[in-house]
């Protein structure tokens, strides 16, 4: 037998198979949620001029490792300080904004702190986003008098001094999605998150569920995913019909879980909750199966440009800054993140160093955006922050992302939430 | 008769399991397929080719971009994607086999390496992952629905169990009884007395390079649909399953190769249902290859023994 023969051979099977296979074959709501005023949103000092000064360094720092990206915070906020160069800047100074990336190695991550304040110089942190970040560093942080404006995941993002979220993160968003499925009638709950958050995420559903009397079942999830038939099979068994299942992962990894219930055929036989991530239109698009059938806690206003001024700008930040950038939840993130650091600049009287900005920081208190259900703050001297505590639920309704249920406050199921709202009264927050 | 099947296993009825095993025999099929393929080239070669999952991600990205980005008819895209690895399986061999041929094992496989960081590097550069969407390669078969046993199977599932085991046949035939079959067999006992011998070393070799890279597209073709998503990196590194299978084979039987990678993908998801292990799954190449690698090293010290 020639070579030629033996190629087409052993090509003979492949091909044969491949042609079995070929064979085989033959309204948007824009309901307003947030805290913003009517009129127009502004980057910035909003007079169109170019700053030419001194830049004012600011530096970011996101989790970017195989199934899941968090860079787009940290763009969108890139995208946001382009559009406050463009128009005045902070005072004439442009914001000369750096984001890294990590991927979970905390050496990295202790390493990239230590260059950004001691080597970079940044006057400030702005658009974090991370698994594991915020554990590693907030000790740093805090030692050096900086507080990061950033998008928080894991616990210390949201029981240390050094972070202050413009989210509220998976723990608390995943008891709202479960406190919208338990409004639902459902009796028992499978959840599933990446194994490296899973037990600070998913612990705030099973003591929900422990308190309503709802069956918990956890179910850490390696990352990447590489049998997602069989882990939602195993969450059907458990939940069984009439009951929820809960996704607590980014666009880049629910929609192996979404398309295996689809080839199932289980997806319209259980109520689906959802953390914030996959709250945008490019995903209701993809999955019209989960039509009306969806309860996904969004921390933010609904992804709509009619919701008020910010959710109008920043559509228009995407499309002139970075036009890659789908609108979604992380870009509401990166915006706020970047939003809010301005302001703080913007309130600074005299010269921009890191100790004026985080001082800046720290003074933030009732700021009102569309974006949010009450107003953000981040409060002197405070030992955590929480200020994103009440949010909506929205579901898929062909192709577009429509609200559900209007704000509702998460159901303080710990006690930091608890006293959350105890500040947030005494010093009059928001 | 449903009596007589309403028994459990450690606590998860049979009824609950049988899914579970239709699944794993799937995705074991197409480790054990990858297996083949690796052993295949190993034995002619003497390369434990690293880059086969990267290459079977490389190829799916390119049918997925034919099947989304132009009008071109669908089986142009599952051909591309097969024939990709095909190409650049062999254009490697090519250019690097030689370089590599006196080389130990260990230096050949680490240059694979460096192809998979290489392709990966592509695919992250053209084909980021992020934003606020995914990528799917569905199959047409998928769609075909049969009821087996009392639980669903579709096509592309039997497709991937028909295809290793036709595959793993034609492949033992070829090596038995053609001529080139026969030169790979030699090569990989003795690559200098048999190209002394007359054998075109370097054509027998292209042709394994060439038929692995098309079993190894065929599996790039068939996973992202498995696995519900065309995830590059969970492509890319489910190689490792697929050298836990070629392990367990010894490097050298095609059958055990086959029955390694078809356990493998059981084991990995009959484990789902059961909570104190489930989140583990993910460590069953790697347990089963080391539990291998002992009982045949075992084997070996009495074989040794008694030769003494």
């Amino acid at each position: 037998m020639t070579v030629r023969k033996a190629i087409v051979a052993m090509a003979l099977p492949v091909a044969l198979i491949a042609a079995a296979v070929l064979a085989a074959g033959a309204a948007s709501s824009t309901a307003k949620v947030g805290t913003g005023a009517a009129g127009t949103a502004k980057c910035g000092l909003g007079n169109g001029k170019k700053a030419t000064g001194t830049p004012i360094k600011i530096d970011g720092l996101d989790m970017l490792i195989p199934g899941v990206d968090f860079t787009t915070v940290g763009k969108v906020a890139a995208a946001y300080f382009a559009c406050v160069n463009d128009n005045g800047g902070i005072n004439g100074h442009p914001v000369k904004y750096t984001l890294y990336t990590e991927q979970l190695n905390p050496a990295q991550e202790a390493a990239l702190a230590r260059k950004m304040v001691q080597s970079d110089k940044a006057v400030g942190i702005v658009g974090n986003t991370s698994f594991a970040e915020c554990g590693t560093n907030w000790k740093y942080y805090k030692s050096k008098g900086y507080v990061v404006i950033g998008a928080g995941v894991q616990a210390e993002c949201y029981s240390t001094p050094s972070y202050v979220e413009t989210n509220m993160g998976p723990r608390y968003s995943n008891i709202g999605a479960a406190q919208a499925l338990i409004g639902a009638g459902v009796k028992k709950i499978a959840i599933a998150s990446p194994d490296t958050i899973s037990a600070y995420a998913d612990s705030g559903v099973a003591e929900l569920g422990s308190q309503k009397g709802v069956q918990v079942k956890i179910f850490p999830t390696h990352l990447p995913v590489t049998d997602a038939t069989s882990q939602v099979l195993a969450m059907y068994q458990f939940a069984g019909n009439g009951n929820g299942i809960m996704l607590d992962f980014t666009p880049d990894t629910a929609p192996a879980f979404m398309k295996a219930a689809i080839s199932l055929g289980i997806e319209p036989k259980v109520k689906w909750g959802s953390s914030t991530p996959i709250a945008n239109t490019l995903m209701a698009a993809q999955f019209p199966q989960f039509d009306g059938n969806l309860w996904i806690n969004q921390e933010f206003s609904n992804v709509d440009p009619k919701v008020g001024p910010d959710s109008a700008l920043m559509f228009q930040i995407l499309k002139k800054y970075a036009p890659s950038i789908a609108p979604q939840a992380f870009a509401q993130m990166g915006y706020m993140d970047a939003k809010f650091s301005t302001i703080a600049l913007l309130n600074i009287k005299g010269a921009i160093t890191a100790k004026s900005y985080n001082l800046a920081v720290r003074s933030l208190k009732d700021i009102k955006t569309d974006m949010l259900c009450k107003p953000w703050y981040v409060g002197n001297a405070l030992p955590y922050h929480i200020p994103n505590n009440t949010d909506i639920t929205v579901d898929y309704k062909s192709g577009q992302v429509v609200v559900k249920q209007g704000c509702f406050d998460i159901a303080p199921v710990d006690k930091q939430l608890t006293q959350t709202r105890v500040w947030e009264k005494k010093y009059h927050l928001n | 008769m449903s009596s007589v099947l309403a028994f459990s296993i450690f606590g998860v009825q049979w009824q609950f399991l049988k899914p579970f095993i239709v699944v794993g025999l799937a995705f074991g099929s197409v480790y054990a397929l990858s297996g083949v393929g690796l052993v295949v080239l190993y034995r002619a070669t003497g390369v434990l080719n690293l880059a086969f999952g990267a290459i079977g991600a490389g190829g799916a990205l390119i049918a997925y971009w034919i099947l989304n980005h132009t009008s071109w008819p669908h089986w142009l895209a599952y051909t591309t994607c097969v024939v990709f690895g095909g190409v650049v399986n062999l254009a490697y061999g090519m250019v690097f086999g030689p370089a590599f041929a006196r080389r130990d094992p260990l230096v050949k496989m680490m240059g694979t390496l460096g192809l998979a960081l290489i392709l990966l590097g592509i695919m992250a550069w053209r084909a980021p992952i992020g934003g606020a969407f995914a990528r799917f390669l569905p199959l047409p078969s998928t769609s075909h629905i049969y009821q087996v046993f009392g639980t669903s199977v579709n096509l592309t599932q039997i497709i991937a169990i028909a295809l290793a085991v036709v595959l793993t046949l034609v492949i033992t035939i070829f090596l038995r009884v053609t001529k080139l079959g026969t030169a790979m067999r030699a090569l990989a006992n003795d690559r200098e007395i048999t190209a002394t011998l007359g054998v075109p070393a370097r054509r027998v070799e292209a042709a394994a390079w060439f038929g692995s890279g098309l079993v190894c597209g065929a599996a790039g073709l068939i996973l992202p649909d498995l696995l519900t998503s065309l995830d590059y990196s969970a492509l890319t590194f489910l190689v490792i399953a697929s050298l836990a299978a070629a392990l367990i084979g010894r490097l050298q039987s095609l059958w055990v190769t086959l029955l390694g990678g078809l356990v493998v993908g059981l084991v990995q998801a009959v484990l789902a249902p059961y909570t104190s292990v489930t989140q583990y799954r993910s460590a069953t190449p790697f347990v089963l290859a080391i539990a291998a690698l002992l009982v045949l090293s075992r084997r070996r010290v009495v074989s040794i023994s008694r030769a003494q």
